[in-house]
This record gives C-alpha cells, sequence and structure tokens, in this order.
C-alpha cells in the first residue's frame, strides 16, 4: 500500500524535505525530514499509535492538527508527543505508547 | 511585558484579513497561531471558491491564503506561529505559550480568530485507527501529501463531506459511500453532482452502526433510519472501507471569549456557543473583536470579509480613523458580505424545507437524495437549453451565492444579474464560441459545452477535469451519466489545458447523439490505458 499522493491534479508534485530514517518500535523507517511523524508513520502503513491505560484500546491518527491528542506516542524517551504536528528528524526514536509510557519501560519497572 | 495596538489570535482567514486591514491604517499588529503555518484551513483548499470577484470566486482556496500572508507581510505584520494563546483577560492582556514557556503580552485591542473545531458523532467503533475528522483527511493529503486511506466512506453531506470527499478522490481514493442520517443532501447540489458523476453512491437517511476491526477499520455497518433517526431492522448492510471520515459539522471556538468574560449566547444558527457582537464583531469587553467561524460558522469568504471590517473597527476603536470613515468603509463591506448570505443556503434557511427557488423553479428531489438530476428534470432550469452548435448547458439549480460564470464567458451569453443567488440562465440569441471560459470558471463543475451538430450522428461534450492521469487525444473510454454509470463508449477528441482554466482540464469527449444530454463524465477504458 503506497499512501503518498506522487503527483496531485492541482498541487502537482508536493515538495518535501530531505529523506530521513527513524526508527519505529525498532524498526528502521524511512520519511521527509519535516514533515509530521504521523505522516511518515501513515506512509509506512502504520495505524496504531498508542494503547489506552484502562482498557488498552488501539488509537491513532484523529484530528491531525494537534487538538485531540490521539496520536500521541514515544519520541525519543518523552511521553505524550503530538506526532500530527511534531516534525521528523533524522533518527528519531519512535515508540508505541501504551498508558503514558513504551511498553518495555512498563515491564522494566513491573507495570501493569 | 510586550505591548502591540492589536493582537490578532488565529492566522486563518479572518484573522489575517483583520490583521493587514488595520496594519493598512498604521496599527501596529502581531498575530499569534498555534499551528507550524499561517493561513488556517486555507491551504487545504484545492478547490476553487464559490462567491464573486470581489469574494475571490474561482480562486482555490490556497492561493488566497498565499495573497493574504503576503499582503499581511507587506504591511509589516508580525505573524508568530507555534504559538498557542492560552489565557484572555479583561484587560486585554494574553497568555501565549511558546515552545515550553508562557509568555505574556498586551494588547490596546484584541481580535479572536480562532474558528471552529470539528464535531464529531460517537458510534461503536469510533475510536479505532482509521476513524477520523475530514479536517484530518484533508491536512493529511493536501498539505503533507499522504491519503488517510485507499477506500473511504465519508459521513456527512454538507459541503466539508461533499468538497473533502472529492479532493479524496482527486487523491487517489475511492470514496465507497456518502452517508447522511438526513433525508436530504446538506451542501451544495453542484458539489453532490460532481461526486456522483463519478460514481459515488449515496446513503441518505442512513447512519453508521459500528466501525469494524480490532487494531484498525476493516469495514463499517450502515443501516438506514427513519423519521424519528431510528435504525430500520433489517437494513443493515456491510462496506469494505479502511477510512470513515466523519463531516458532521462545525462548533465554534469560544474558549478564550468566555475566558475574557464576554457576554455569550447559545446560537445553534451560528453552531454553538458565541460571544454576542455588534455589527464591527465587537463583543461585550470594548475593544475585543471577533471575526469568522468564532463569532458563527460559515465559510471562509465571509470570514475574510468580517475580518477585515474588525480590522478597521479595530482601527476606529484605537482612534487612527474616524467614525465616517469606518461606517462607510463597513458599509461597502457588509452589502458584500450579505450578497453571500441569500440563497437557500443562508443561516436564516438552515433546516427549512425549500422546494422551490426563487425563481419559482421546483427543487429536484432526486439531486438532494442521490446526488444528480433525473434526465427528465434537469431540462427545465434556465441554464439548459438545445441549441443548434455548441453551446454552454448549466446544471444549477439552486440560489448559491456565486456568478463567476457571468463573468467568465466574452460573448455575455450567461445571466446571472445583479442578485447573486440568481440560477444563471443562457440567453440564447447570444453566440457562444465554445471557448470554455465558464466551464473552467464554474467552481461547482456543473458547466458543460454540448455540440449536437459535432459529427453525423455524434455529439461532443466538454467537460471539466481535475484528475490524474489525464486522457489523452484519441483516447477510447465510457461517457458516464450523472448518476455514473456507464451509457456509451466514448472517445476523447480534444483535451485543453490552459494557465486561465487553473489545472481544470476541458475534455472534450464525442459521443452518440442521443446521448447528448445524459453523457457527463469520462471513464478511460483500462483495457487501453
Amino acid at each position: 500500500m503506497n499512501s503518498r499522493i506522487k503527483e496531485h491534479p492541482i498541487l502537482g508534485k508536493i515538495e518535501k524535505g530531505r529523506r530521513v530514517t527513524f526508527s519505529h518500535d525498532g524498526n528502521i523507517i524511512e520519511g521527509f525530514e519535516g514533515e509530521p511523524i504521523s505522516a511518515a508513520l501513515k506512509a509506512a502503513g502504520v495505524m496504531v499509535h498508542r494503547h489506552t491505560q484502562k482498557y488498552g484500546a488501539p488509537r491513532g491518527i484523529f484530528c491531525a492538527i494537534g487538538r485531540c491528542t490521539d496520536c500521541v506516542m514515544v519520541v525519543d524517551g518523552k511521553p505524550n508527543i503530538r506526532t500530527c504536528i511534531t516534525p521528523l528528524a533524522e533518527g528519531m526514536i519512535v515508540e508505541t505508547q501504551y498508558g503514558v509510557s513504551a511498553k518495555s519501560t512498563n515491564k522494566a519497572e513491573g507495570m501493569a | 511585558m510586550k505591548r502591540y495596538d492589536l493582537i490578532v489570535v488565529g492566522a486563518g482567514p479572518a484573522g489575517l484579513s483583520a490583521a493587514v486591514e488595520a496594519a493598512k491604517y498604521g496599527l501596529k499588529v502581531v498575530v499569534f497561531d498555534e499551528n507550524a503555518n499561517p493561513g488556517g484551513q486555507l491551504f487545504k483548499q484545492v478547490h476553487k471558491f464559490f462567491g464573486s470577484k470581489e469574494h475571490k470566486a474561482k480562486i482555490r482556496g490556497f492561493r488566497i491564503g498565499s495573497q493574504l500572508l503576503e499582503e499581511a507581510n507587506n504591511l509589516g505584520v508580525e505573524v508568530v506561529l507555534n504559538a498557542t494563546v492560552a489565557g484572555l483577560f479583561q484587560d486585554k492582556e494574553i497568555t501565549v505559550r511558546i515552545k515550553d514557556s508562557i509568555q505574556h503580552y498586551k494588547g490596546d485591542a484584541i481580535l479572536v480568530a480562532t474558528g471552529a473545531a470539528e464535531n464529531m458523532v460517537p458510534f461503536k467503533g469510533w475510536t479505532l485507527p482509521g476513524v477520523i475528522g475530514a479536517g484530518a483527511a484533508q491536512t493529511m493529503m493536501n498539505l503533507h501529501g499522504v491519503v488517510p486511506g485507499q477506500k473511504i466512506l465519508m459521513l456527512g453531506s454538507g459541503n466539508v463531506g461533499l468538497v473533502v470527499s472529492y479532493q479524496l478522490l482527486q487523491a487517489g481514493c475511492e470514496v465507497v459511500a456518502l452517508v447522511d442520517a438526513a433525508p436530504k443532501i446538506g451542501g451544495y447540489g453542484v458539489h453532490a453532482a460532481k461526486l456522483a458523476r463519478t460514481g459515488v453512491p449515496f446513503y441518505l437517511s442512513h447512519t453508521i452502526i459500528k466501525a469494524e476491526g480490532t487494531d484498525c477499520v476493516t469495514g463499517v455497518t450502515i443501516a438506514e433510519v427513519d423519521k424519528t433517526w431510528k435504525t430500520i431492522p433489517g437494513t443493515a448492510k456491510s462496506l469494505a472501507v479502511d477510512t470513515i471520515c466523519l463531516a458532521v459539522g462545525l462548533s465554534p471556538m469560544a474558549q478564550l471569549l468566555k475566558m475574557a468574560g464576554c457576554i455569550m449566547e447559545d446560537n445553534p444558527k451560528k453552531g454553538g456557543q458565541v460571544p454576542v457582537c455588534n455589527a464591527y464583531g465587537e463583543t461585550s469587553l470594548r475593544g475585543v473583536f471577533v471575526a469568522g467561524d468564532v463569532s458563527g460558522v460559515e465559510e471562509a469568504s465571509s470570514a475574510m470579509i468580517e475580518g477585515r471590517i474588525a480590522g478597521i473597527a479595530a482601527a476606529e476603536y484605537l482612534g487612527y480613523i474616524d467614525k465616517a470613515v469606518l461606517t462607510e468603509v463597513a458599509e461597502a463591506l457588509e452589502s458584500a458580505l450579505s450578497s453571500l448570505r441569500q440563497g437557500m443556503f443562508a443561516v436564516e434557511n438552515r433546516g427549512k424545507n425549500i422546494e422551490k427557488t426563487d425563481e419559482g423553479y421546483v427543487v429536484s428531489q432526486h439531486l438532494l437524495k442521490k446526488g444528480y438530476f433525473q434526465d427528465a428534470e434537469v431540462e427545465k432550469y434556465p441554464g439548459v437549453t438545445r441549441q443548434p452548435g455548441v453551446h454552454a448547458v448549466i446544471e444549477c439549480s439552486q440560489n448559491i451565492p456565486c456568478n463567476p460564470c457571468q463573468d467568465a464567458c466574452p460573448r455575455h451569453c450567461i445571466k446571472i444579474g445583479d442578485k447573486i443567488t440568481s440560477l444563471p440562465v443562457v440567453d440564447e440569441t447570444a453566440n457562444c464560441s465554445g471557448c470554455g471560459m465558464c466551464v473552467a470558471a464554474c467552481s461547482g463543475q456543473a458547466i458543460f459545452l454540448v455540440n449536437e451538430g459535432y459529427e453525423a450522428g455524434y455529439a461532443s461534450i466538454t467537460i471539466p477535469y481535475e484528475f490524474l492521469p489525464l486522457p489523452g487525444e484519441g483516447d477510447r473510454g465510457w461517457a458516464l451519466d450523472r448518476g455514473g454509470s456507464k451509457v456509451c463508449a466514448a472517445e476523447v477528441v480534444k483535451v485543453q489545458t490552459a494557465p486561465v482554466f487553473d489545472h481544470t482540464s476541458l475534455l472534450t469527449i464525442k459521443v452518440p447523439v442521443a446521448m447528448a444530454m445524459k453523457a457527463r463524465f469520462f471513464k478511460e477504458d483500462n483495457c487501453h490505458a
């Protein structure tokens, strides 16, 4: 599945920054510098950004403009980062968020 | 604490217009916006706007955004981005979050143009990844060049739902269904018609029962609703989609005004809780103004005019101009604004069942339920005539504020008159040259050129076309009717693109003459492509 629009009938070629790599839950993914992290994840086919604290329900992009906070993830170790408005940078470490932290941290600290 | 003559909150169409107007009169203006890019929603609007020349009609939204920004920059307006205004206080002080700190500013006048937020509707599975706002779809595809999904269900048939559905098609997605619980399409018939002719099915009086999927959306169940909005047993149907878009209205984001102590009112016609304000947009707090969706949900064209009025009013409030100047300038702007607020989609007509146009033409119920006219209906409208030789066929049947077609025709074949909401009339005595300017100028893509005498037994039809790949001359395929069904084989005989058409290509297809008033879209035959 390719989610990137190659050429748009009205906008023409969509201008992007330089190609960068970042990691998502340990996998190396390519994206474009400066685009929202969520755009790069979407282009890579990632739908689930986090699981809720109480029910573990999956959440992803919802408003795409930084209002709803459904798309928050752990970015470079910092939780609750709104991926739809945070620009992607080379080498970023992006992790699925469980409750308010990355799963690996939960296990290490023995949290539920 | 920094001080400005005018602090504007929100760099969308209303905020920027206000800033530009105030700066023209010499005010020192700053605009704060929480987004990384200015322009509000304008830069996501790839369609041509309605209205008239003075409302920037037939210009695409994102270009209007660029023009406004350039004007603001030229006038020395300071635009601060990634700056969230978190507080507004009675003495016209604001607190702004910039990066990880809170900063404090004082304005002698304040203009709040924070716009509106999307409404949502909950159903089983609505929190699954793949259920998104229509605005999110627009942001992802038109700003970031990433489609939200491949197979989409759109909930909501207002103009946002219709326009975003069309944009999804332009981005290469399939719109599997357009669903609305209301019994009639809420947005402009012309927006619905351009979807219907590509084959998008409309499900009016339907609602979503549930989104299917465990980790993300893999399908959706919809069902018919009765007059009391209850689902009718046995009507449930499942559709394979990966994305559900919600376009179910907007609510003003008036929190800052409420916080400052402005007198508020609950006004469903304005979209919810809004500040009480006068004709210039001044709230119950002297020197605190509002413009755009925050004072009542409308659209960008009226937001820009409201912004300009409030910007001038702020200049008068601070003594930069006399009351007489304000009265004079505002009067002209208000008349432009009121022309946009007429017709069947005017605020006071919301929720009303309008059966006839101002001229007395019956409104097509088929258009309101299915998104397109029945063949017999279309010929009764004044824009639809049969003439020898090439001529414009204007399938415009509702009183909407829009008149670029009248100005577009160099031969004056099309008449709307002074009242911008009147239906366009094709003057049969004028001589159409077939230039196609009207086809490209119609923001609703409702104008076609028909020539029933193209060649023996064949007619030519020129249609507006805004998709990729653009078919080439000599390509063969299918002509689709207004409902998107294949009606006959068709050949592309001419493809015109020109800067003046602004990315609307004119595709001329040849069809058997009996199809001249039926065929309205072209689909390439994939076997040949």
